[in-house]
């Protein structure tokens, strides 16, 4: 790929560092990726189409119905969401550019006008969701601090079946690499005593029976993930880099 | 009375034909080729699009009513070499082999069709180069006789992409019309080709689908059972992918706005709709007027679209634009009718 000249590049970050009006950011060598689309990928589709809400994806026909009566495209502004555009990606087997939109996509709000005006019967909301699994299943976006907060949260609860505050905070800020200054601490630290969610440790509040509950519950998730493996690899799915 | 004469025994024409002796009156039915049925034969069309029944169920049946019928007069391989105007009708000169026969006719149904543009000429595409880009009108003789393979290697393709609009609506090759069929026939074949062999995927690249009328069904169908593609954009040249097995497809995605190079099996090009060269050889004997695509003008399109303008000569089908088989049978029909009336007169 070629060295292409700066001015033409679009870099996508907004923080620039320049010293003495020098602008050092340090991306003049930047290399572009070819723009051209070189393959479809029919196991999109297949897998989509064989998900009970996700069948009617082939009736789509690209009128853009959807989009225009889309309360997040047109109301709320966020013109990347576009439901027309996430279908075709899918019909047509765009891997790499449906994956742009792994985030995006989930912010569907379920309005549901679309499903209403569809003239071809294409049940979008419902689609759209199936996408989102999909993408879900095969490895989604990359992984931000909200994850990543998420995945702590749901830990820490299988822990005791009720939330241990101190014990996320501290293992969050272990997963991110950093602490707060010691003042924010305390002052944290005083709100939590105050309400009483400062039980850490041998202290820790106690749900009864959980162990029998959790481990069911343990077991129901574990079984969700053994279901979606199924049916993506029944589908001859990517199968591929789990979350 | 005369006989009619009715040239071209396609569709339209034997249609004409047979509907001229059911009214009593006697026939001379002139084909050029040795055999009856016209491109749907010559071409071995598979499934008749739109409602995918066996060609010879629908040409079959057309064939038989002229066929031994005691009031068609046959003539295979035979051209018309001369017409002279009469008070009433043609003094005609018929041509098979070498032999020359003169015989008066009270009126004339023209009904000399199409050819099928020559691939070659939209040279973009390789076809007449490369093995694996096929007409789709090829293709329908592969599906008939249910032997989908590649050309170059005799393997059968895993993913095959349909080019519409080859020769059709289209300034470079001098054709702006639309073929009317190449939408509905290209699917068509795609849902054949699904129906049989589901594990190979079918794409087709489009600027619109114009599947019009009741055909719309076949479209929707084509989605929605069968999973054919539909990618919106016009392939801008067909090349061998490196190591030389597969064709490749550079295009734009227009909804993605991206350019595209996808590898494909066979390629499959839906080649549009010329007049045939009976046809120019029809309107410069009988004196019929050509419109600026070289089809034969109806007198009025609209009210009479049978009627040259020109006594005693009547149209049908094909030789005056694009058009599907049912829409060419219904023609025959009324020019049968149209020149039955003028020859009793």
């Amino acid at each position: 790929m070629p060295i292409v000249e700066k001015s033409l590049v679009t870099v996508d970050r907004s923080e620039r560092l320049e010293i003495e009006g020098i602008d050092v950011s340090g991306d003049w060598n930047t290399f572009l990726r070819s723009r051209v689309q070189t393959d479809l990928d029919v196991r999109i589709v297949d897998w989509i189409r064989s998900q009970p809400q996700g069948d009617t994806i082939s009736r789509c026909w690209q009128c853009g119905t959807c989009t225009a009566g889309c309360c997040l495209h047109t109301d709320y502004g966020l013109s990347e969401f576009n439901p027309r555009y996430f279908i075709y990606l899918a019909q047509v087997g765009y891997e790499e550019e449906l994956r742009k939109y792994a985030t995006t996509i989930w912010r569907c709000v379920s309005c549901n006008k679309c499903v209403e005006r569809c003239p071809k019967g294409v049940k979008v909301e419902e689609v759209i969701h199936t996408i989102g699994s999909y993408l879900e299943f095969t490895g989604g976006a990359p992984e931000s601090p909200a994850d990543r907060f998420d995945r702590a949260y749901t830990e820490n609860l299988l822990r005791r079946g009720v939330l241990d505050e101190a014990s996320l905070f501290r293992t969050y800020e272990r997963m991110e690499g950093r602490t707060m200054p010691a003042g924010e601490m305390l002052k944290m630290g005083f709100q939590l005593f105050r309400s009483g969610r400062l039980r850490t440790g041998p202290l820790a509040h106690r749900t009864r029976g959980w162990r029998r509950f959790g481990n069911v519950l343990r077991e129901k998730l574990k079984e969700d993930e053994r279901c979606r493996r199924a049916s993506l690899s029944a589908a001859g799915g990517t199968g591929g880099h789990s979350p | 009375m005369n006989p009619i004469l009715v040239l071209g025994a396609g569709p339209a024409g034997l249609s004409a034909a047979a509907e001229i002796a059911e009214l009593g009156a006697p026939t001379i039915l002139v084909e050029r080729e040795a055999y009856l049925g016209g491109n749907p034969k010559r071409w071995h069309y598979s499934l008749l699009a739109p409602d995918l029944r066996p060609s010879d169920e629908i040409l079959g049946p057309l064939i038989a009513k002229v066929e031994g019928n005691p009031r068609v007069q046959l003539h295979r391989s035979t051209t018309v070499t001369k017409a002279e105007r009469l008070p009433k009708g043609f003094r005609i000169t018929l041509k098979t082999g070498d032999a020359l026969e003169t015989q008066e006719v009270s009126a004339v149904v023209l009904a000399t069709g199409f050819d099928h543009f020559d691939s070659r000429r939209k040279f973009e595409y390789g076809y007449g180069r490369y093995p694996d880009v096929l007409d789709f009108k090829e293709l329908e003789g592969m599906i008939h006789d249910d032997r989908v393979l590649r050309p170059s290697d005799g393997k059968p393709p895993r993913r095959i992409a349909w080019i519409l609009c080859v020769g059709s609506r289209d300034l470079q090759v001098g054709n702006p019309w639309c073929c009317r069929m190449g939408c509905a026939v290209s699917i068509k074949q795609a849902v054949e080709i699904r129906q049989k062999h589901p594990d190979i995927d079918a794409y087709v690249y489009y600027m619109d689908i114009r599947t019009y009328g009741l055909w719309e069904d076949l479209y929707w169908k084509s989605m929605q059972e069968y999973g054919v593609k539909f990618i919106r954009g016009r392939i801008g040249q067909v090349t061998l992918a490196e190591g030389g097995s597969q064709l490749l497809a550079t295009g734009e995605d227009t909804i993605l706005r991206r350019p595209t190079e996808v590898p494909f099996d066979m390629i499959v090009l839906a080649s549009g709709m010329e007049p045939g060269t009976g046809t120019q050889e029809a309107a410069a004997l009988f004196g019929v007027p050509v419109g600026p695509e070289g089809f034969l003008t109806p007198n009025l399109s609209d009210m009479n679209p049978v009627d040259s303008g020109l006594p005693g000569v009547f149209l049908a089908g094909a030789a005056t634009g694009p058009k599907a088989i049912p829409d060419s049978v219904t023609e025959g029909m009324g020019a049968a009718l149209r020149a039955y009336q003028y020859a009793r007169n």
